[in-house]
């Protein structure tokens, strides 16, 4: 981690220029970063209330403010577990800390992120919804989203280099989390005896804390705030523990 | 020549020796991991790629190696450039190290040459600020003019060296590593180039040049060492250790006739 600071110039470069290969050239890339979300959301909006038959309070903003979280978290994993593999060449020749990888993948899905809450903002305003302060929390609610995704990423992108089917393991245990995070179904339709595994999944608080001001138009009760801090910076800690603790071994089996 | 307050030596090295772990198994899947692991039929095969190598490099010496492939080379070369770390022994390396990067290993080849300056540079340890501001400079001396501006997937081979090499030498390194590709591309770049690099070395810059043959490292080193299987085998003037490498190359050439033919 030491020297991530002195190379915050690259760490942006590397941002700008995931951002730049993603939207550059195509208004595509933008469309689908906006798109994507919105398809997925109106699917689950259908199979919901027409084919379930669950009503749910404006079921599309709950549902979307789910989505853009899981994308942001999912992607930002997988992405950060290519970083390393994909810039083999760059480990190999050059005392880069390694880090500045995975930590520019986390910052670039922050800002496709936001990016993609401009059609969330705009569906509350389309639904009637007045625009309530509690949004200017969303700020703070990324960052620790931020910080808990990067967490896992430092974890599990140094395990991507020793092993290279991790990343179609990590797939897998991700698509099982995604059923035990109530990203698309309230809580109240996951049945008593397996509620537990829902409450106790820490993802589900950093999701909570993300979509409580943009479903409730609230800021989050203080104490859930707190439990996620401190689940963001217990998960950043591990994974900068790993990561630390593995990195001298990354220029071996790159 | 610049007077030192303290010559102290740019890389000194004792004892050095790094071991690569592999498994035997050489499966780098976390499935065949685990299960190797549970049947406790993990067994790790040792490669010493450097052996007890005792180095000592002063600032501005011109150091040529040579050794055939596998000999240690490019290991010796990443433990001065301190991506590997030694599995035993002392390696201290003082300063900044600019190794010449394998043709756009460093490079994006979605992004045009402009982007890759900075991208590369930044990989060096730049800040961005100094890359401004000799970002015209860099241009320049690679020769590529307009051509900055398209991005660097339609370049030639030659047009990626001159770029690495403008960019890797836009700064006095305290050591440049290089490496005989850069002898191949037209005469002129050529002829620049090795102005370049006597002008770093007046400045105290130390080369050091890895070679399969003699030409190079005759040509612009005044020291030589030469590795065999990780070890130091020969270390003093360029003719002298050129002389014993390629005698003792030529008698395993006449002991393996395959390789021979391949070398001719």
């Amino acid at each position: 981690m030491r020297g991530l600071y002195e190379h915050s110039d690259l760490v942006w470069y590397l941002v700008g220029r995931d951002l730049r290969v993603r939207y550059r050239r195509s208004t595509i890339g933008l469309l689908w970063t906006l798109l994507q979300p919105l398809i997925m959301m109106l699917v689950l909006y259908v199979v919901f209330s027409h084919v379930f038959r669950f009503q749910v309070y404006r079921y599309p903003v709950y549902a979307l403010a789910g989505i853009l979280f899981w994308n942001f978290f999912q992607q930002s994993i997988v992405a950060s577990m290519n970083s390393l593999r994909g810039n083999a060449a760059i480990l190999q020749k050059l005392p880069v800390p390694k880090a500045v990888f995975p930590v520019a993948t986390v910052i670039s899905g922050v800002v496709n992120l936001c990016l993609a809450l401009v059609p969330l903002l705009a569906i509350l305003v389309a639904t009637g919804q007045p625009l309530r302060p509690a949004l200017l929390f969303l700020p703070v609610s990324i960052l620790l989203a931020a910080l808990f995704t990067l967490g896992a990423g430092l974890l599990l992108s140094p395990l991507a280099v020793f092993f290279h089917d991790v990343v179609e393991l990590v797939g897998v245990v991700l698509m099982l989390l995604m059923y035990l995070t109530p990203i698309f179904y309230p809580m109240a339709i996951v049945p008593e005896q397996f509620r537990w595994m829902v409450r106790y999944n820490p993802i589900r608080s950093v999701l909570e804390v993300f979509r409580d001001p943009i479903y409730y138009g609230k800021i989050p009760p203080l104490p859930h705030v707190a439990v996620t801090v401190v689940i963001a910076l217990v998960a950043l800690a591990i994974g900068a523990a790993a990561f630390r603790k593995s990195s001298d071994r990354i220029p071996f089996y790159i | 020549m610049p007077t030192l307050t303290m010559p102290r030596p740019v890389i000194e090295m004792r004892d050095v020796s790094l071991c690569y772990r592999l498994a035997k198994q050489k499966i780098p899947s976390f499935k065949e991991y685990a299960l190797h692991w549970m049947r406790g039929a993990l067994t790790y095969e040792q490669l010493w790629a450097l052996r007890d190598v005792t180095l000592r490099v002063e600032r501005g010496e011109s150091l040529g190696i040579v050794g055939k492939n596998g000999a240690g080379k490019s290991t010796l070369l990443k433990v001065i450039s301190r991506v590997l770390p030694p599995t035993s022994g002392r390696a201290l390396v003082h300063g900044r190290v600019a190794p010449i990067l394998e043709l756009g290993s460093g490079f994006d080849f979605e992004l045009t040459g402009q982007e890759n300056v900075y991208l590369n540079a930044l990989l060096l340890g730049h800040p961005k600020r100094e890359i401004e501001k000799r970002f015209d400079a860099i241009v320049e001396f690679s020769g590529l003019g307009d051509f900055i501006r398209t991005p660097i997937r339609n370049y030639s081979s030659g047009m990626l060296s001159r770029l690495a090499f403008s960019i890797l030498t836009a700064w006095t390194p305290d050591i440049l590593v290089l490496d005989e590709s850069l002898a191949v591309g037209d005469v002129h770049f050529v002829k620049k180039c090795e102005e370049r690099i006597a002008e770093l070395q007046a400045h105290g810059t130390t080369l050091l040049l890895v070679s399969h043959f003699g030409e190079a490292v005759r040509a612009h080193c005044r020291r030589c060492i030469w590795l065999e299987s990780g070890r130091l085998r020969a270390d003093g003037r360029p003719d002298e250790v050129l002389a014993i490498y390629e005698e003792s190359s030529e008698v395993a050439l006449v002991a393996n006739p395959a390789d021979a033919t391949i070398s001719a």
